[in-house]
């Protein structure tokens, strides 16, 4: 029974590698193509009471001053005056959409019935877009079956803190490589924060996906309505990216029991109108999260012999480690060798051991995300907080506390039993045995420092708000 | 990038992994690899430290009790001639533990110098050099005796096209080891024994001249490629400068003819034979005595001039008088068998080797036995200190 769950378990860490394989061997990028004049353009931006009104300010105006000709509309259910003249200020137009089911993606439908433009900008507010944006992005639609067009994805707050910079870390190879081998299977995924649809695409499918992770619905469903997708990895907007680690992983079982409902619900309908390549895209996406389920067996192993001397395979440590390390040195070198399609490869490239840290650390919240999504639990619809939230320690980083306990516990009967009690005959033949459990068992204490560090951090978040060190006008570097 | 190009980098990046995977996973027949040499030296050094800590709280250890053994244990001479009988065993629990020695030990108040252990040829992990098997019986302070089996047919093809298919593998398979086809597996062995440098038993190929129970008996090879391949093994052995090794020849003394599969006095260091009462359980077998197992042959092993060796010694209870047989057997071998210099109790609970049942041919467990056999042990003068 354990032999065949750390089976699966393993097959499922050898089939991630090899599917980040298939996926960089796609790896394809689109040439520019300059946008014709005249199109009709808008750009959609939400605001939900308790929202920051200065970041509003930060995103309109930089709307304001992307240069292809468009509208930009503010999607508002503040009913707060404020934000009605933030808009008129920066020549945006308001239109109040109170109490609309489903969340943000209700208001975009209810937007698209609104309006006539062609061509929809989906913006999230706290993504400052360059004047370049459409420059860059709506010269794609000149192939009329191209139904969306995304960009890349970056910050401008990644070095606030320890959870920013992993976090920041942990879509890097996501927005380069990653998103350029799905644009090469045809599978790109549209990203909530800054895709631009064409509304036809939109109206075939009845609009905007509802749901956690309403924009991979929204891109699979345009896929198999038979609309093609272009994956463009240049950095032509910046946002947020959480800056302390209770939003972060809040945002992460969002992501977790969202992707899951996709893989659940939408992937047996649709996939027969995929490609086989695209139905193994997303079926790669759909099954990120179960990372969380193989997290805690592998965790187990050492402690489930050292207390029980229960063992699933019979593997000495020292062929183990021969045998993985390869494997784990060649995977760090296609990742760096990969980092050369990063998008800003001057601040996104590196080792990345935050972010490293930070996914050790999230196999709690992904296996929380599965089962909800197996008892199809309700996790609410909560944007991602824009602004760092106090958190307390505790609370936070339990989880590595109770590991760490158990460890020192272990450590300690280990010691004592080796010490005194384990039989003269046995010591040396169950040395190599026992330590190199107790060594596998120090791999996974070591990485949850790293969010032991990311919680005590987060006790203290930025006394500022991240946009207040940005300048709209430079953002996107020098003026032209 | 062109699809060809990416192509390629994929696949020079696969094949370069499966090489240093190979590689490293000490598979190659030259070393075992860096990275196993470096874990290897990193485990050897932790269970120093752990010994050192343990000999510190544990008070002293058993090898402080087996100091007189310490002439022996450091010079492959003097073990080639001993002046006294060496008591030794292996148990079952053998190669996970060596406590069931330690217990029989304590059992017979009867200190056990030397240790025996089963291994047999083959690609598996557990079938190449035991050196940590040899180190713990080593670190207890006692001296390793290892039978080693020429299963022929436990190696991969796909490993070694040099040797013969499978199935006619064994068919004079050992002239196939004389004429070096498996000089990839006996060379390593060669070179783990020299680096472990301490004076041990190597007894190889044994019960050759038994035509039913190993492949490599006379069903399958001549005498004289028996001979070949022994002297071809021992001289590779001594090449590599694994001087360290004593040999022990050891026929099936219950078959005709066994004396002529004698290597020749520069390649035999010991004699030595089993000596197992399975009494009436099977349908080839009855009760015999000591003497009629060993005692009608041992003129002809002890006239090749060389330290002969009980090297299973044991009985089974059914039949007769297991504790009379012990006892006869203790008392006689100092007195009418003098060139006997090591006895080794064959202390198998579950041995299933030669009979369909399982055997259990333990002492410990038997307390009328085992106190038998201490109370032989002191009276025939066999048990030292």
């Amino acid at each position: 029974m354990l032999f065949v769950l750390l089976s699966l378990a393993f097959w499922y860490a050898v089939s991630r590698i090899v599917l980040g394989w298939v996926n960089y061997a796609a790896l394809a990028k689109p040439d520019h193509r300059a946008p014709p004049p005249g199109l009709s353009v808008a750009i959609f931006t939400t605001s939900t009471p308790g929202e920051p009104l200065a970041m509003f300010d930060r995103t309109l105006d930089a709307c304001r001053r992307i240069r292809y000709p468009h509208t930009t509309y503010l999607l508002d259910d503040t009913r707060d005056p404020r934000f009605s003249q933030l808009a008129d200020r920066h020549g945006a137009v308001r239109l109040e959409l109170v109490d609309v089911p489903g969340a943000k993606a209700g208001k975009i439908n209810r937007a698209l019935a609104a309006t006539t433009e062609e061509f929809i900008l989906v913006l999230d507010p706290d993504h400052v877009p360059f004047p370049e944006f459409f420059d860059r992005v709506l010269g794609h639609f000149d192939d009329e079956r191209v139904g969306f067009v995304q960009v890349s994805q970056a910050y401008y707050n990644q070095r606030r803190s320890f959870t920013a910079a992993g976090a920041a870390e942990q879509t890097y190879a996501f927005y380069g490589p990653g998103q350029m081998g799905l644009f090469g299977h045809g599978a790109c995924v549209a990203i909530g924060a800054n895709c631009t649809f064409r509304r036809a695409a939109l109206e075939s499918i009845k609009g905007h996906g509802i749901g956690l992770a309403e924009d991979l619905v929204t891109a699979i469903r345009i896929h198999a309505a038979g609309w093609k997708s272009v994956y463009v990895p240049e950095v032509v907007s910046r946002g947020l990216v959480p800056e302390d680690l209770g939003s972060f992983y809040r945002q992460q079982l969002k992501w977790a029991r969202g992707v899951y409902e996709v893989a659940f619900s939408e992937l047996p309908g649709l996939g027969r109108r995929l490609a086989w390549r695209q139905r193994l895209s997303y079926l790669a996406i759909g099954t990120y999260y179960l990372f969380g389920v193989t997290t805690p067996l592998f965790l187990a192993i050492p402690y489930l012999y050292l207390w029980f001397g229960v063992q699933p395979a019979v593997l000495p440590f020292a062929e183990f480690i021969t045998v993985v390390t390869p494997v784990g040195l060649l995977g760090a070198l296609i990742y760096l060798v990969v980092q050369r399609w990063m998008c800003d490869r001057t601040t996104e490239r590196g080792l990345h051991w935050r972010g490293l840290a930070l996914k050790i650390a999230c196999w709690p919240v992904f296996l929380a995300g599965t089962l909800l999504a197996i008892v199809r639990a309700n996790v609410p619809y909560i944007p991602t907080a824009k602004e760092a939230v106090r958190g307390r320690f505790v609370r936070l980083a339990w989880p590595q506390l109770v590991l760490i306990a158990l460890y020192l516990a272990t450590l300690a009967r280990v010691l004592s039993v080796r010490a005194f009690h384990t039989a003269e005959g046995s010591l040396e033949l169950s040395a190599e045995a026992v330590w190199g459990m107790v060594a596998f068992a120090t791999v996974p204490v070591l990485a949850s420092f790293g969010a032991l560090f990311a919680a005590w951090e987060s006790r203290h978040p930025p006394a500022t708000a991240p946009w207040d060190a940005i300048e709209v006008a430079t953002i996107g570097g020098p003026a032209e | 990038m062109k699809r060809r190009y990416r192509i390629a980098l994929v696949v020079a990046f696969s094949v370069s992994g499966a090489i240093a995977t190979l590689g490293l996973s000490a598979l190659g027949d030259a070393s075992e690899g860096p990275l196993s040499a470096a874990l290897g030296w990193i485990g050897a050094a932790a269970g120093s430290i752990e010994h050192r800590v343990r000999d510190r709280l544990g008070g002293p250890p058993r090898r402080e009790s087996m100091r007189w053994l310490e002439p022996y244990r450091a010079s492959a001479e003097r073990l080639r001639k001993p002046d006294f009988v060496l008591l030794g065993a292996y148990d079952s629990g053998i190669p996970h533990t060596l406590d069931g020695i330690l217990a029989l030990e304590s059992r017979l108040v009867a200190p056990l110098p030397l240790v025996q252990v089963y291994s047999a040829w083959g690609d598996k992990p557990d079938q190449q050099f035991p050196v940590e098997l040899l180190t713990a019986i080593e670190g207890l302070g006692s001296i390793p005796v290892v039978t080693w089996e020429p299963w022929l047919v436990d190696f991969e093809n796909v490993k070694h096209p040099g040797i013969a298919l499978r199935d006619k593998r064994d068919s004079h398979g050992l002239a196939a080891v004389a004429r070096g086809n498996y000089d990839f597996y006996v060379d390593a062995w060669a070179r783990a024994a020299a680096r472990f440098g301490k004076p041990f038993f190597v007894r190889l190929a044994h019960e050759m001249n038994d035509p039913y129970r190993y492949p490599w008996g006379p069903q399958n090879n001549t005498k004289e490629e028996y001979i070949a391949a022994w002297r071809h093994v021992v001289d590779r052995f001594r090449r590599a400068g694994a001087t360290n090794v004593v040999w022990v020849w050891s026929p099936h003394v219950g078959y005709e003819y066994w004396d002529l599969y004698y290597p020749g006095d520069a390649y035999v260091d010991w004699v030595a034979t089993g000596v197992l009462n399975f009494g009436p359980i099977a349908q080839w077998s009855k009760w015999w005595t000591f003497s009629e197992i060993f005692g009608q042959k041992y003129d002809r092993l002890a006239s090749f001039g060389k330290p002969v060796m009980i090297a299973e010694l044991g009985s089974l209870a059914v039949g007769g008088d297991r504790v009379q047989w012990y006892r006869d057997a203790l008392t006689s071998i100092p007195r009418e068998y003098p060139a006997v210099r090591a006895v080794l109790f064959f202390h198998a609970r579950d041995d299933q080797t030669v009979t369909y049942q399982k055997v259990d041919w333990t002492i410990a467990g038997d307390s009328a036995l085992s106190a038998a056999v201490r109370q032989s042990l002191r009276s025939s003068g066999l048990a030292r200190h």
